[in-house]
């Protein structure tokens, strides 16, 4: 197998990856003790509340776009989403959470989320 | 290409491995250690969801933003 | 216990030596195994893993299966590839001949905002380039997804389903768009099995 790089850019650290998360990516699905269980519950709670946030994000750009917020309403819109931003961090790492387990499978209708 | 440069194309492509061996790939039911707990933990969430919302709610998980649009 | 490696259709060619690898046939399609190691989930592993699925992608077209899959026997194995050989016929189809490229695309030194406004006016900026850089590389592919980025400073990540022999077109086209956008940084590798398009 040769290296796999087909396009790369001479600063490859930046695409390396400093958390170490092997391990956790599979403990975190094969532990079924209670913290798991709450962290399968934030999963599902901060999931929904990151699809509200898309789809708010996204309304918010398209009335910036139509023109119809005064800067004040974009200043306080943005700072807004910049809190809720800040505050899923929060939560995602309390509840030791990557922004890829935000994310419910719905089978055959693929991922809820789909950025 | 030196050694350096080797190894560091490996750990970067490992990146996108992970990706695509543990998220990846077809399911075909079997001993998938891997997600035996999975379907637990989502019936468990699932049945527990409708009570957790009004108690995100109250711990503020869920953003007001009524005044802000 | 034996652990999966990949779908393919039955007949194939015979199986490269890269372990000890045996055919699970059930009627058109066949699941192929080897006993599972006792390998836990260490790069290495992972590595070992993806290089039999690669060996036995020279010769013919797979789906790639998600790590870990392991049976008691081969009986069991069969069982479970018969109970989804429709969805299993239909994915191979759709993979065949092709293979999967991924880009990673970041945004080194991306500027934190500091108000509200830049906040969404980057939020914008990155949104566009996004397309910007997707759209011409879906276009020319197969099939494209994006997953979810670990933080803002990665813009995308993407996976395309390109025909085995449009992969340096490919390549070329994202040496072009990396040329177009000089402030980011893109990574294509590959190609991969096409692990990220064998489910629907």
């Amino acid at each position: 197998m040769t290296d796999k790089l087909l396009h790369a850019p001479p600063d490859l650290d930046l695409f390396a990856d400093d958390r170490p998360r092997l391990p956790d990516a599979l403990s975190r699905r094969i532990d079924a003790d209670p913290e798991s269980v709450e962290r399968g519950l934030a999963q599902l709670v901060l999931t929904i509340v990151e699809l509200l946030r898309q789809l708010m994000e996204r309304q918010a750009l398209r009335r910036i776009d139509g023109g119809t917020l005064s800067d004040d309403q974009v200043e306080r819109l943005g700072q807004t989403f910049m809190e809720l931003d800040k505050r899923m961090e929060e939560l995602r790492t309390e509840f030791g959470l990557e922004a890829e387990d935000l994310n419910l499978n719905l089978g055959p209708l693929g991922n809820l989320l789909d950025p | 290409m030196t050694r350096t440069a080797a190894v560091g194309g490996r750990e970067v492509a490992l990146i996108d491995l992970v990706d695509r061996l543990l998220a990846g790939g077809v399911v075909i039911e079997g001993h998938i250690t891997l997600a035996v707990a999975d379907v637990d933990l989502v019936y468990v969430g699932l049945r527990a969801l409708v009570t957790s919302v009004s108690t995100a709610e109250e711990k503020g998980m869920l953003p007001r933003m009524g005044s802000a649009l | 216990m034996i652990e999966l490696y990949a779908i393919t259709d039955h007949p194939t060619p015979p199986l490269p030596q890269v372990a000890p690898l045996r055919l699970v046939a059930t009627g058109d399609l066949a699941a192929i195994c080897a006993p599972a190691g006792d390998d836990g989930v260490s790069a290495d592993a992972l590595w070992r893993h993806e290089a039999v699925v690669e060996a036995l992608m020279e010769q013919r077209d797979l789906l790639p299966v998600r790590y870990g899959t392991r049976f008691d026997d081969e009986d069991a194995a069969a069982r479970a590839v018969e109970a989804r050989r429709d969805d299993l016929a239909m994915a191979l189809d759709r993979v065949r001949g092709a293979v999967e490229l991924s880009l990673r695309v970041i945004e080194p030194g991306a500027p934190q905002a500091g108000d509200g406004a830049s906040y969404l006016r980057d939020r914008r900026r990155q949104e566009d380039a996004r397309r910007a850089l997707h759209e011409p590389l879906a276009a020319v592919a197969r099939a494209a997804m994006t997953r979810p980025s670990p933080d803002r400073s990665e813009l995308l990540r993407a996976a395309y389903l390109v025909d085995r022999d449009a992969v340096e077109q490919v390549t070329g086209l994202i040496a072009q768009l990396q040329a177009a956008n000089p402030t980011l940084r893109l990574l294509c590798t590959g190609p991969w099995p096409a692990y990220s398009f064998a489910e629907a």
